[in-house]
């Protein structure tokens, strides 16, 4: 009986690899100029593999690395800030006994699930009227508002398991408030800071519809880019977008890779029915 | 001791200050702006038009038929996400070397982003270059017909599968983890089938988490548009269109700003009240403490 289990667990783990690796690897292989041939039996691959597609990324979009760059500084600024208020706000509602606690816990939680497109376009035209459209600053806010509420609810269920006592006792020693969070909170709950930090920079750096309504000239990031490659030739290099997605794709990979230990930890913890 | 309010309100407000601008205002002023005839760069102040905006935006047979494939996306997807990522999750309960390496591999398909994942599906579905249909060519095989042509509804909602169904495996994973040995003893003595192990010893531990799971999918599914943009364009015809998808075309191409404003703010309101139900199925009950 173990035996006939391990074999069946087995085959559904190389089933799971293989379902969401492989295509990846063809992505991988098109990027090196690795094609398959389809229309001939058996299929043909082409061979050898080239940098070239990465080589002419920058010839197709001239600014491609500034554009890379932007979107890697606005995401990093949306990440620290969304981050650094959802935790001031996720510690308020964690340590306060207001009866409404629950429903604006759970209303962020409501809030965090609105899709992009259903308040984007009174947005733009409030950005227009503040002069923030098309800016750093326009983006950085309007993200930080559309990321932030699941930010609190994610880090309220991390707070809420911080026992109460260590606050208590630095209080009694006199530490402030100021204190109680940097010195206290802080490193108790910074794995789950780690994490929804590392959330928050890839929904970010993957955002799509907003920057592509709230920017153009000024700010342009990688996945409003990546519509450059596919509008100007329906039937586009395939080599040279699969070359832009794998680079698209290497920072979150980085982050999440870094942050591994506590990403392999992540639990997400849903505000309890007592709690 | 809990905070003062002084200080609840000094934490918060930096929150706030961010949420009801940006968020909560655009919101509520698409709705206000609907019963008017506002447009962006217009100098004259807007007036009120009443119900026409409504007449005219609901008489568009792609609009419909938008908020039809919107529905039946979320119902389908979301399902399917959650049945496929706690089925695996439950065959992977029990801890094994790699586990953890597993539970990293799964979040990968989340990495990419929804405009990264139709580009790359775009071709990976194409006959000629793609992986669909390089098995029937290996094993000598007819083609299979090329999907985004003959069955694009059914592409967009495998490609949305496949990028968040590991998803859920991976948030589920810990939950189920947490369910003591003994109850599997227990089901398996009660001679409980898979599906009744399921029913019996998972959903009632992860209800809550579940829940939560599934009102970020959804919501998510209801905003999908730019995978299905980059994957079929909304097409063939308006096929594959969505909420989305048509109020970007509307506010972009048309320059129509109260036909990209309606469906925005009508999908609002589908989401709060799913999430007054989310908050009234989670609600806090009297044996509360039952629950370990």
């Amino acid at each position: 009986m173990p035996g006939h289990k391990h074999w069946e667990r087995w085959l559904l783990v190389v089933l799971c690899v293989v379902i969401v690796l492989l295509p990846l690897l063809w992505t991988v292989l098109a990027s090196f100029g690795v094609l398959v041939d389809n229309t001939v039996t058996p299929p043909l691959w082409s061979w050898p593999p080239t940098l070239a597609s990465y080589a002419e990324i920058n010839i197709e979009q001239t600014y491609f690395w500034q554009e890379f760059a932007t979107t890697i500084l606005l995401s990093a600024v949306i990440t620290l800030l969304t981050t650094g208020i959802a935790f001031m706000a996720a510690y308020a509602l964690a340590r306060s006994r207001f009866c409404w606690r629950r429903i604006m816990v759970q209303g962020c939680l409501v809030l965090g699930s609105l899709p992009v497109f259903s308040f984007i376009f009174p947005l733009s035209d409030m950005l227009r009227v503040l002069r923030l459209h098309d800016t750093f600053v326009g983006m950085t806010l309007a993200e930080c508002a559309l990321f932030a509420p699941l930010a609190v609810y994610i880090l309220h269920g991390y707070i809420k398991q911080v026992p109460t006592e260590w606050e208590e006792s630095a209080y009694l020693d006199g530490a402030g408030l100021r204190q109680v969070l940097t010195r206290v909170v802080l490193p108790a709950v910074y794995p789950g800071l780690i994490a929804t930090a590392v959330i928050i920079f890839t929904l970010s750096w993957n955002q799509y519809y907003l920057p592509t309504i709230l920017t153009g000239i000024h700010i342009k990031v990688i996945p409003v880019m990546m519509r450059d490659f596919f509008a100007l030739e329906r039937d586009f290099d395939w080599r040279l977008a699969a070359g832009v997605l794998i680079i698209s794709l290497l920072p979150v990979s980085l982050v999440v890779a870094a942050a591994h230990r506590v990403m392999e930890r992540f639990i997400f913890v849903p505000l309890t029915e007592n709690g | 001791m809990p905070l003062t309010h002084r200080q609840q309100l000094v934490l918060l407000i930096p929150f706030m200050a961010v949420v009801i601008p940006f968020l909560l205002c655009p919101a509520v002023l698409g709705f206000a702006a609907s019963f008017t005839n506002y447009a962006p760069f217009q100098p004259a102040a807007p007036v009120f038009i009443g119900l026409h905006n409504y007449e005219r935006v609901f008489g568009d047979e792609s609009f419909i038929t938008s908020i039809r494939n919107t529905a039946v996306f979320t119902f389908l997807t979301v399902s399917a996400e959650l049945v496929i990522g706690v089925a695996v999750a439950y065959a992977l309960r029990r801890s094994f070397r790699g586990r953890s390496l597993l539970r990293f591999v799964l979040l990968l398909p989340w990495l990419i982003s929804p405009a990264a994942s139709g580009v790359m599906w775009h071709q990976l579905l194409s006959s000629e270059r793609g992986l669909l249909n390089f098995w029937p060519t290996l094993l000598r095989l007819p083609p299979v017909p090329y999907p985004l042509v003959n069955a694009p509804f059914a592409a967009v909602i495998a490609v949305e599968v496949w990028r968040k169904f590991p998803l859920v495996t991976f948030l589920a994973l810990p939950g189920i983890e947490s369910i003591p040995a003994v109850q599997w003893d227990m089901a398996r003595l009660d001679g409980l089938s898979i599906v009744g192990r399921l029913r019996h010893v998972v959903l009632p531990r992860l209800r809550l988490l579940l829940l939560t799971i599934g009102l970020l999918l959804v919501g998510d599914a209801l905003g999908i548009s730019e995978s299905v943009f980059f994957l079929t364009g909304g097409g063939p015809g308006v096929q594959t269109s969505t909420i989305g998808l048509y109020s970007y075309a509307k506010a972009i191409r048309a320059s129509n700003w109260s036909f990209a404003a309606i469906p925005g703010w009508i999908t609002v309101v589908v989401v709060l009240l799913l999430g007054a139900g989310y908050i009234y199925f989670t609600r806090p009950r009297d044996n509360a403490h039952a629950r370990t």
